[in-house]
Formats: structure tokens, C-alpha cells, sequence
């Protein structure tokens, strides 16, 4: 079951073409990880996805509906099945842990208990710190654990483990896997961390100047040659 | 959804030292203090200090309130990028722009309520039922307007640096150009000019005669009254269509498609 089909993608701010074609397609239970270098539109991309940004051209459809010929209503209804996690991540800052699952769990009017949540993301210790005064590692699981209570049809991610120490990612990837296995979830993340590609990416778009260089799957990529994925990413794009 | 978003709007506001401060304790501090000094003077209309300064006091924090708890908070949630993971979620924008508007008005009545009982027990002010009903309706339209005036105002910052000097400024000069201070007649003519601009000024006077029971329609009253309309009009034009980050951040896609409508028109205000 297609997931996210985008075909001839096209975004431009006033004069600075960002996005100028892109084909992705993203199925039931994949994970997908979008990189190219600074610049060169994953951001944009993934708003457009999120259905936070709207486009110029092309065909972006979500769970079966075109975002371009959706009422403000609908958009809303399709934002129940997805779930994202920022960068950087922000909530409101004077809200505990706790209450901040609380309260979205009321916007989602999920059924999910948030005494697992907090017991599968270890956020016990930091059930009553205020958001704000977490580190950026915990304010990244903290993110992912709302992004779960939702128990998503498509999961996006930008960028969710830059500046997060071994550990942490470990943690954060050891969920998305899970996550991904357990509900046969769609992840569209991007990344700079070629190894975490690697390691956890069923398929790779790489982008570069707007348009999809290549798209195919991680073996796909390896087949033809390259050590590894960092090795590809840098013979593909130049600085 | 709304009871739950509005618990939680409430409870932000009481953890926020800096909303506190310049709503709920700076107001009657200086209430008491100016009647330590100004207790026994007569005022315009033959009116006691409890009876020109109370009205006064009330506005000065729905004034705090909404400035500080609804318009610079809008700013701070979408500089901060707490706005944007909002929207994300499929919480509809009515409900937060609601539960907004309830918390100023619950926390805008409680300040209401605390001057009121502070005037009572510290100046011996008097409880008139038919007033005090009056008195809280026309308590309730300025806030309205305040909240409409507030939120124009506050869509044009894209900085929480500027927002909040602006608020900090904004407070001073309304502190001392609405009247709520010394009386403006006696102030020096630079300052009276300026009142003459400030909307909170012109709502002070009518909430003062209103209070008293001494409205007239005259044409004091008249032009206060024209000058807030013409401030809240322009304030609602400026929401409508002034190209603000906050607007276009809901405006999904543009109505020229003839489709979807503008996630703009259900204006979230709020976090």
C-alpha cells in the first residue's frame, strides 16, 4: 500500500527554486531516509509532506489524498495519521513531561496508556522535569514518545538524532525500529549520519539541487559497488 | 479536548513568574501604595479614590493579561517553533484560539474580583448589585477589544527580543498615559496629547463612569467610545489582512485555488 506518492514535486521561495521535481514513492512499513547536503531542499520537502508547507507544482498524495485538493478540515483529518518530530524540538517550556503527554494525548484522542509510553521511553525519572529543562538527547525522546501516542500511519523525522550522543541515538533508533515493526509504519527521516542510513534505511533518496538524484533501496545502492553509504554520498555530491 | 487545553493554558500561565508579576501583582501593589498616598483626595466627578481607581486597577490588569498572557505569549510560541508542532496535531484551531480567549477572561475576572475586595476591605467600597452587573459587562467588551487590539498588534513582531521590549514599553506608557497613575489633567500637556491616542485611556474613562453610574452621552463619551471602535476595526483589518508570519504560517493553501479554504480565516492566536 503506497503510503506517500509524489510525483514532479515543485517548491520555489519567490525566486529560489528549492524543490524542481521530485519523484518519491514511501510503502506501508518502510523507512525511508532522505539526505543530500545544506540546502538542498529535505527540509522543505518534509514540511510539504507534513502538510505544513504548501507547493507550487506537481502531485504530493498522503494516505490516498492529494494535499492540494484538501479542505483545511481534511488536512486536519490526515494530520491524525501522522506524527512528526522537529528540528529543533519544541513544547511548550513550562509544561512537565507528564502533562505534555497528557495534553497531547487529548489532541489525538488517543487510547494509548500514558503510564507505557512512559514506561517503554524510560521517562520515568523524567516524568515531572519541565520540558525546557531537559537535554537535547531527552527532548528528542520526549518528542518521539508524543510522535508514538498517536500510533502513526507515517512517522517524519527531520534530522531526530543530530546532536545526540551514542547512546541516545542508539536509544532513539532501537524505537523507531520497534516502532516500524510493531505497527508496520511508514518513517520518512532525514539525516546527515550516513552509517544510521545504513544501518536502519530500507530505502534512500538522495537529493541535490532541488531534484532526486537517486532513489532505491540501501542493498541496491551497495550493489552497485560502494563500500558504503557515506562512501556513495560523497562520490554523488560535491561541496 | 477544550477543558483539557484550557486546564493546561492556565497552568502555564501561573508557572510564567513574568506573567504574574506584571498581571496579577504589580497592579495592586500599586493600587494600595496610591491609595497610601491618594486615599483621601476627590476626584473628577466628586469621585473617592476606591471609586476612580478600582475600574482603574481592574483594566490595568486585563490590560497585563492580555498583552503579556495572550499577545506577547502568541509571539513567543511561534518564534520558539512551539507554534508550528502544535498545528501538527489534529487539535482544531477554534479550540485553542477558544480555551485562549476563556484563560484571559477567567484570570482578567479574577484580577476583577481581587481589586474589587481589596477596594471593599481597604477603602470601605461600596457593593451595588445593578452597578456591579453593568460595571462587568462593559468589563467584558474592552476586554474583547483589548484582545482583538492585542492580537493585531502582536501578529506584526517576528522577534521575541522585540516583542518584549515592546511590552515592557507598551506597559510603562499606558501605566502613565491611561490614567491610571495621576489623573491625566494633571499631568504635563505632552502626556495628555499622547492620552488622547491611547485606547486604554478612553476605556479607563468610560469604565470609571460606568463603575460610578455617571455615564453621559456627551461628546467625551462619544469620542472614547468612536476611538476604541476605530482601533478595534483597524485591529480586525490588520488580522484579516495583514501579512503576518502568524498568518501565513495557517494559510495552508491559497484560497485563489478556489478550494480548501485558508487555514488562516480559523486564525489560531493562541499557543
Amino acid at each position: 500500500m503506497k503510503i506517500v506518492r509524489v510525483s514532479n514535486l515543485q517548491k520555489a521561495y519567490g525566486g529560489n527554486n528549492v524543490l524542481r521535481g521530485i519523484d518519491f514513492t514511501a510503502n506501508a512499513g518502510e523507512i525511508i531516509g532522505v539526505i543530500g547536503k545544506n540546502g538542498a531542499g529535505k527540509s522543505t520537502f518534509l514540511e510539504i509532506l507534513m502538510t505544513l508547507n504548501p507547493y507550487d507544482n506537481g502531485i504530493v498524495a498522503v494516505l490516498g489524498s492529494e494535499l492540494n485538493t484538501l479542505t483545511a478540515n481534511q488536512i486536519e483529518q490526515i494530520r491524525r495519521d501522522i506524527s512528526v518530530v522537529l528540528q529543533p524540538t519544541q513544547f511548550y517550556k513550562t509544561l512537565k513531561v507528564v502533562e505534555l503527554l497528557k495534553l497531547f494525548k487529548a489532541y489525538y484522542n488517543s487510547p494509548v496508556d500514558i503510564e507505557q509510553i512512559i514506561f517503554d521511553f524510560k521517562l520515568q525519572p523524567h516524568r515531572k522535569k519541565y520540558f525546557d529543562k531537559l537535554s537535547g538527547g531527552w527532548k528528542q525522546i520526549v518528542s518521539l514518545a508524543i510522535a508514538f501516542l498517536s500510533e502513526p500511519k507515517l512517522l517524519i523525522l527531520d534530522e531526530p538524532t543530530t546532536g545526540l550522543d551514542p547512546h541516545m541515538r542508539n536509544m532513539l533508533w532501537t524505537y523507531i525500529s520497534e516502532y516500524n515493526k510493531r505497527t508496520g509504519g511508514t518513517v520518512i527521516l532525514t539525516t546527515h549520519n550516513m552509517d544510521e542510513v545504513e544501518l536502519y534505511c530500507d530505502k534512500v533518496m538522495l537529493l541535490n539541487n532541488g531534484v532526486t538524484e537517486v532513489f532505491d533501496s540501501t542493498e541496491g545502492i551497495l550493489s552497485n559497488g560502494y563500500k558504503s553509504i557515506n562512501d556513495f554520498y560523497l562520490s554523488k555530491v560535491s561541496i | 479536548m477544550l477543558l483539557t487545553q484550557l486546564k493546561y493554558d492556565l497552568l502555564m500561565f501561573t508557572r510564567e513568574i513574568f506573567y504574574l508579576v506584571f498581571t496579577i501583582i504589580v497592579p495592586p501593589v500599586t493600587y494600595l501604595f496610591m491609595g497610601q498616598l491618594f486615599g483621601n483626595a476627590t476626584y473628577t466627578g466628586n469621585l473617592s479614590y476606591a471609586e476612580t481607581y478600582t475600574p482603574s486597577f481592574i483594566l490595568l490588569i486585563t490590560f497585563g493579561v492580555v498583552f503579556f498572557a495572550f499577545g506577547f505569549d502568541q509571539v513567543m510560541n511561534r518564534t520558539t517553533g512551539v507554534e508550528k508542532r502544535i498545528i501538527l496535531s489534529p487539535v482544531p484551531k477554534r479550540t485553542l484560539l477558544l480555551s485562549n480567549i476563556l484563560k484571559s477572561i477567567i484570570i482578567t475576572s479574577l484580577g476583577y474580583f481581587l481589586v474589587f475586595f481589596i477596594g471593599m476591605i481597604a477603602y470601605d467600597l461600596s457593593f451595588l448589585p445593578f452597578n456591579f452587573i453593568l460595571a462587568f459587562g462593559t468589563f467584558i467588551l474592552l476586554n474583547a477589544a483589548l484582545l482583538i487590539i492585542s492580537s493585531a498588534i502582536y501578529s506584526l513582531f517576528t522577534s521575541m527580543n522585540g516583542a518584549l521590549v515592546f511590552s515592557i514599553v507598551i506597559f510603562q506608557v499606558v501605566m502613565f498615559t491611561g490614567g491610571f497613575t495621576m489623573p491625566i489633567p494633571m499631568m504635563p500637556k505632552f502626556v495628555q496629547v499622547i492620552a488622547d491616542f491611547n485606547p486604554v485611556y478612553h476605556m479607563n474613562q468610560l469604565f470609571i463612569a460606568v463603575w460610578n453610574g455617571q455615564l453621559e452621552w456627551n461628546a467625551a463619551t462619544l469620542k472614547s467610545i468612536g476611538f476604541i471602535v476605530l482601533v478595534t476595526a483597524v485591529s480586525l483589518l490588520v488580522l484579516r489582512f495583514g501579512n503576518s508570519p502568524r498568518k501565513s504560517f495557517f494559510k495552508w493553501y491559497p484560497t485563489n485555488r478556489g478550494r480548501g479554504g485558508d487555514m488562516g480565516n480559523e486564525s489560531y492566536t493562541g499557543h
